[in-house]
């Protein structure tokens, strides 16, 4: 049963939230749409949970207009970025409310929802009131929910967003682990958020969604590898990848006084307005390198980011270690050139060192 | 510490307290201890007289408290529902919402005692538009004189006059929900129908004790519409406790008997109404 959408488009003011959105997802799949904030990802998830309703396209499930198929029959699960339950029910009777909508047996509900309250470790916890628990807890509840009805589209929109950080680590492993168990064989799963951490690790098949428009679609692997355009090159990494505009010429790259030998894949582009892309891990500190000064220094975690400028580049890279710097610092930075991409005037990549050449 | 000058800051307060509250209660129960009637004025001391009279020679209290019984509940029931789906109609995306929110509220704005005037002049047997027009069916109804359409009338003048009051603290309770799990409901499976039963319906349940418990001690005060529709009447057929007492006190001048129909009256209400929000908070909040 696959779900497919032609051209989806959806405009309720003046910018699209959906622009001619397509897509075939197939069941049994895991499906990443990943995207900043604003670009559609919500507005798509419900779109085809049903909630709205596109000014045009089609959607198509089982063969059947899905548009047609009212929101209460179309047997989807959906988890929401903020944690929305029943106020007024307890652990329990939230989790069983979608099979109570059905013609189910008591006993049947009671083992069901037991089942799924054990698959998110909450056994125990069923005549609580929903208010009594913590965040984490209120969302994994909704997780049990959507889980126990067996939806044959489970929708996930930034379902770990408003949670701390520990939270977040703890419950996206046990998504990967309740994903891989394989929920069902015919569900479509489809996950979105903001970010290319939990993309990569989801490792799913991925749409990457800016301003409503899909900018590329295929594996987690191939969209990290191949970022068909500066865009996604950009919203798939974190920090996004650096930019710089350089000259190609005598495969030597030229930019802002520096000059490094080309790589290979690098080598025989010609073309005038071209852009280099380099993660801010594939730059690191190196006593012969080039001289950059620090704008600003951040540490996240056990990582440092560094803001550096040299003349009118700007860059950010990170390293693995806690440093300290203080702003107007001058460093020295090495490039691992190998690993650049190119992207010519239109965006476009032309040269990836993952071998395959889009250009 | 100790802040003996604390009381001194109470007393405003418990002085207005103690003079239109409980000084009050406290003289009703002493003037129902007494025969105070217009051959016998002033406070002597008869004992329970009164209380006897009222338990075991009075039916008509005890009618008319029956039939208040069936008036309240009959008219907040209506009123409830309604109310109801009114509220529900306009807190949902429709045209003109504003006009309609503004529309349903106008019978709470006009004077009742002059609506039941009009109300009468509408029901009048003979010289009313509503017989007017069902004389063309060959009917004409004795709204105001037949005792079981008389209260029919009355119910449906409270009705009138009061549902814009359950539908503006309805409404103010839907607009006051989440609407999370709303959207939670539709994608579980909850049809219309069913949303309305299982969440919209619960959520609402504290909202709907609380109009339904204020609306009850409103209406067991009903009596300007009686007094102006029917005067009580025919007969006694819509005479209810607050009008008898009213004629038994205000009109015959038996104070002593009505201070003590009054207070009973009193504590029948606090029992019924403690049991009343004690059945509906269990039925409908199932704690």
């Amino acid at each position: 049963m696959n779900l497919i959408a032609n051209n989806l488009t959806y405009k309720p003011s003046e910018e699209y939230h959906l622009n001619e959105v397509s897509f075939n997802f197939k069941e049994g799949n895991l499906y990443t749409i990943l995207g900043r904030t604003l670009s559609g990802k919500t507005t798509l998830l419900k779109t085809i949970a049903g909630l709205l309703t596109p000014d045009s396209g089609a959607i198509e499930f089982d063969g059947k207009d899905f548009l047609k198929v009212p929101v209460w029959q179309r047997n989807v699960a959906m988890v929401y970025q903020q944690f929305i339950n029943y106020p007024h029910l307890n652990v329990f009777e939230n989790i069983a409310f979608p099979l109570r909508q059905r013609k189910i047996d008591n006993e049947e509900i009671k083992n069901k929802v037991m089942e799924s309250l054990k698959s998110v470790g909450l056994v125990g916890y069923e005549n609580r009131k929903i208010q009594e628990l913590s965040g984490g807890q209120q969302q994994r509840v909704s997780l049990a929910r959507s889980l126990v009805k067996n939806a044959k589209i489970l929708l996930l929109d930034e379902p770990l967003v408003n949670l701390d950080y520990k939270l977040r680590e703890q419950l996206r492993e046990e998504f990967k682990s309740l994903f891989s168990k394989g929920l069902a064989d015919e569900t479509i799963l489809i996950y979105s958020t903001t970010d290319p951490r939990e993309t990569m690790e989801l490792n799913g098949e991925v749409i990457v969604l800016d301003e409503g428009k899909v900018l590329q679609v295929g594996p987690a692997k191939e969209i990290f590898e191949n970022p068909s355009s500066l865009k996604v090159a950009e919203i798939s990494n974190d920090p996004p990848m650096n930019i710089i505009e350089a000259e190609i010429s005598n495969e030597q790259i030229r930019f802002e006084g520096i000059e490094i030998k080309a790589p290979n894949h690098l080598s025989k582009l010609t073309d005038s307005g071209l852009k280099i892309g380099l993660r801010s891990s594939d730059i690191e500190l190196s006593e012969n390198g080039h001289e950059f000064e620090v704008e600003l220094a951040e540490i996240s975690g056990s990582e440092t980011l560094l803001h550096l400028k040299r003349g009118t580049i700007k860059i950010i890279i990170s390293i693995e270690e806690v440093l300290n710097f203080k702003i107007h610092d001058k460093i020295k930075i090495d490039f691992k050139i190998d690993r650049a991409y190119a992207f010519g005037a239109n965006g476009k990549l032309a040269s990836s060192p993952f071998g395959e050449n889009n250009g | 510490m100790n802040f003996k000058h604390k009381y001194f800051f109470l007393f405003p307060g418990l002085f207005v307290l103690i003079g239109i509250l409980i000084f009050p209660i406290i003289f009703v129960v002493r003037l129902s201890l007494s025969g105070w009637n217009s051959y016998n004025p002033g406070l002597d001391f008869i004992g329970i007289e009164n209380y006897i009279r009222l338990f075991t020679d009075d039916p008509r209290f005890w009618e008319s408290f029956f039939r208040l019984s069936f008036l309240s509940v009959t008219t907040v029931i209506l009123q409830y529902v309604i109310g109801f789906a009114l509220a529900h109609m306009v807190w949902k995306d429709i045209k003109f919402k504003r006009f309609f929110r503004v529309l349903f509220l106008v019978p709470m704005m006009t004077t009742p005692v002059i609506m039941t005037v009009i109300w009468r002049t509408f029901f009048h047997e003979s010289l009313g538009p509503v017989n007017d027009i069902l004389s063309n069916f060959g009917l004409s109804p004795k709204w105001l004189t037949d005792p079981a359409l008389a209260k029919f009338t009355v119910i449906i003048v409270e009705v009138w006059q009061w549902t814009p009051f359950m539908f503006l603290l309805l409404l103010a309770g839907l607009l006051s929900l989440p609407k999370e799990p709303f959207l939670a409901a539709a994608i579980d499976g909850a049809s219309p129908v069913r949303k309305f039963i299982y969440v919209t319906f619960p959520l609402m349940a504290p909202i709907s004790i609380g109009a339904i418990i204020i609306r009850l001690i409103e209406a067991s005060k009903i009596m300007d519409t009686v007094y102006v529709l029917t005067s009580g009447g025919p007969g006694t057929s819509t005479e209810t406790s607050s009008f008898y007492i009213f004629i038994k006190g205000l009109r015959e001048f038996q104070m002593g008997y009505a201070a003590s129909m009054s207070f009973t009256y009193l504590i029948i209400m606090i029992i019924s109404l403690t049991i009343i929000a004690k059945v509906l908070t269990k039925l409908l909040l199932k704690e």
